[in-house]
């Protein structure tokens, strides 16, 4: 049926016509800025990357209608990429996972974006601690002290137990650990995080004593489950792995105090799609998937409202009066030294 | 004339326009890198400066890694050509179903990747791998085999043998068995035979194979890795380790030239010295 047109419904139809012209740019402007598309998330393979896919991808984005691709590497790689697209006008990532150095290191590049509650509204949730101008703090543990009860029968206190006699021959170090061993033996000889230096003399008796370099973190798990280790630095978060993986390990937090490592994420200058890259960082900080890494990777909850369940919460739950002793890595430090202590673990330590 | 030359210029266009694009221009791009100056924190800073290969001369520590890659691929290749020539010789010489077997077993191996044979030579080699077991079994004080040169130039050899069995049995397949029997009649020892006559006339399979394995061996990266563990240094995955763990292009850049160079330098070497004789 049609409705005859009378001089006042053309009236109204040209209002509303002219209305919608008003409303239009809003409108548009509205469905610009809503996530939506493909997003392109440089990140770590192997669990990382399955609990991303499961807990935010396929959970919190999808929904949203944002398409979640996962460019897999290590952060090396990842660092390189957004250094060599830096001038670039849209670069190959929305998302970039880095460690707490690494963002630090892009930020000073230049390569990347400032975030703040206006474009990830759960960032007020993140704990003061971790908080930066350009990243996400997705998940973080301490750095601890591992060692078998049956091969090491006083239960070490300190990083400095690691140098006592009686241990000598019993610890192991890992090849690209190198940085947060170095700090871990400076931090006994009168060194600070702003100075690993008198770490490398510390190392070198080390060495005298027998100590025994694997390549990899799953080189020393393999070493310490054949019980030919029984004393490493490890971060926490790989103790509760090794422990549920029958590994027979115990965690002493050191006297020295724990040394935290972050794991974030950050959006490139040139990011091609960062409303949707935004929203992921958004559902990253979201307390469900963050219990769920808790859960099954054994890292800590980067933000205050996430609920870890009570089972899972005494290994990766920091007491109140820890968290107030937390040290914080010196980013401007390692940015400049990172370089020399990695020859110097070469050609030095390991020759 | 001219329309011959023109033909044979596009048959060769598509392959040549390969090599450019997919090598030559990398290397020339990779050269430049080589140039440049690394600024810890700031990635890759150009500039027109020979330190980087400067410090490789210079430093014992890198000629020490470039040293220990020259004895691996030397060594890799005189034990690989010893233990070849008589599997070679068995493959010339067979006929019917046992060569088409025993090709099968030689050319086998070459369907598993290198990382793979090596993660198996880990499983043999562990402090509770198949070798310390057995040798547990039969009394025999335990050896650390993993992590040492020696677990590296068995994984390596492993790798070359099929090609050099491959390439030395198809020159030998070319000989004539008459030229030694010849040499048997006139009271030649078997030794004696092979000595003079069936080893001259291999030669040029020699070198082939002698080639292949040294430069399968100066650019090896998987085994050295997984075998030799952190403390065994060779070239390639130190080309590795400064570009992906360091972000030092330039310096990378240089160690890979410095290498090419060394390989293809004494592979001329000897070519021309071969030539001569």
């Amino acid at each position: 049926m049609t409705t005859p047109i009378t001089r006042r419904t053309a009236f109204g139809r040209v209002a509303g016509v002219a209305g919608l012209g008003l409303a239009a740019p809003a409108l548009g402007r509205r469905a610009f800025a809503a996530p939506t598309g493909q997003i392109v998330v440089g990140t770590w393979g192997g669990d990382y990357q399955n609990l991303q896919q499961a807990h935010v991808a396929d959970a919190l984005m999808k929904p949203m209608g944002v398409q979640v691709v996962f460019d897999t590497g290590n952060d090396t790689v990842r660092k390189t990429k957004l250094m060599a697209e830096r001038r670039l006008p849209r670069g190959s990532l929305d998302l970039a996972a880095l460690t707490a150095s690494g963002s630090y290191e892009m930020w000073k590049n230049g390569a990347l974006e400032e975030l703040d509650e206006g474009k990830v509204p759960n960032l007020r949730h993140v704990l003061p601690e971790l908080k930066t101008k350009y990243s996400a703090p997705h998940i973080y543990t301490g750095r601890v002290v591992l060692h078998n009860p049956k091969l090491v029968r006083t239960p070490p206190t300190s990083y400095a137990d690691l140098w006592a006699p009686e241990n000598a021959g019993k610890v192991g170090v890992i090849d690209i650990q190198y940085q947060t061993t170095i700090e871990s033996a400076a931090l006994v000889n009168g060194g600070s995080l702003n100075d690993y230096e008198p770490g490398k003399a510390k190392l070198l008796e080390l060495k005298k004593a027998g100590v025994k370099i694997y390549p990899t973190n799953e080189a020393m798990a393999q070493a310490l489950k054949t019980e030919e280790v029984g004393l490493c630095i490890m971060w926490r978060a790989r103790g509760a792995q090794w422990r549920a993986a029958g590994i027979p390990v115990e965690v002493v937090f050191p006297k020295e105090g724990v040394v935290l490592y972050v794991s974030e994420l950050a959006v490139p200058k040139n990011a091609r799609n960062k409303e949707a890259a935004y929203a992921y960082l958004n559902a990253l900080l979201d307390p469900r998937p963050q219990a769920a890494f808790a859960r099954s990777f054994g890292y800590t909850p980067t933000v205050a409202n996430a609920a870890v369940d009570p089972d899972v919460a005494p290994q990766v739950e920091f007491a109140p009066e820890m968290r107030e002793r937390f040290m914080v890595q010196d980013q401007e430090y390692l940015a400049k030294n990172d370089a020399q202590l990695q020859e110097w673990w070469n050609k030095v330590f390991k020759a | 004339m001219i329309r011959g030359g023109l033909t044979a210029a596009g048959l060769l266009a598509p392959a040549s326009a390969v090599v450019i694009v997919g090598l030559v221009l990398p290397l020339v791009l990779l050269f430049r890198y080589s140039l440049n100056r690394f600024e810890p924190g700031q990635f890759m800073v150009e500039a027109l400066t020979a330190e980087n290969y400067l410090k490789f001369v210079a430093d014992p520590y890198y000629l020490a890694v470039l040293r220990t890659t020259l004895l691996m691929a030397v060594g890799v290749t005189l034990a690989s050509l010893v233990l070849a020539f008589p599997v070679a010789t068995l493959l010339a010489r067979a006929k019917g179903g046992l060569k088409t077997g025993l090709l099968l077993a030689v050319v086998l191996p070459l369907f598993v990747g290198n990382a793979v044979r090596a993660a198996g030579w880990m499983v043999a080699f562990g402090q509770r791998g198949v070798v310390g077991t057995l040798m547990e079994a039969v009394q025999l004080p335990p050896v650390a085999l993993m992590y040492t040169p020696f677990a590296v130039f068995v994984g390596i050899l492993a790798v070359n043998l099929p090609f050099v069995v491959l390439t030395l049995s198809s020159v030998l397949e070319g000989i004539e068995g008459s030229a030694s029997e010849a040499a048997l009649s006139l009271g030649a020892t078997p030794f004696a035979a092979w000595r003079l006559v069936t080893l001259p006339l291999s030669l040029p399979g020699v070198l082939a194979a002698g080639v292949l394995s040294f430069i399968l061996t100066m650019n090896a990266y998987a085994t050295p890795v997984l075998l030799g563990g952190p403390r065994f240094r060779m070239m390639a995955p130190m080309v590795a380790d400064e570009v992906l763990q360091q972000s030092n292009w330039p310096f990378g850049a240089a160690v890979s030239f410095v290498l090419m160079a060394v390989t293809l330098a004494l592979t001329a070497a000897v070519g021309v010295l071969a030539g001569r004789r």
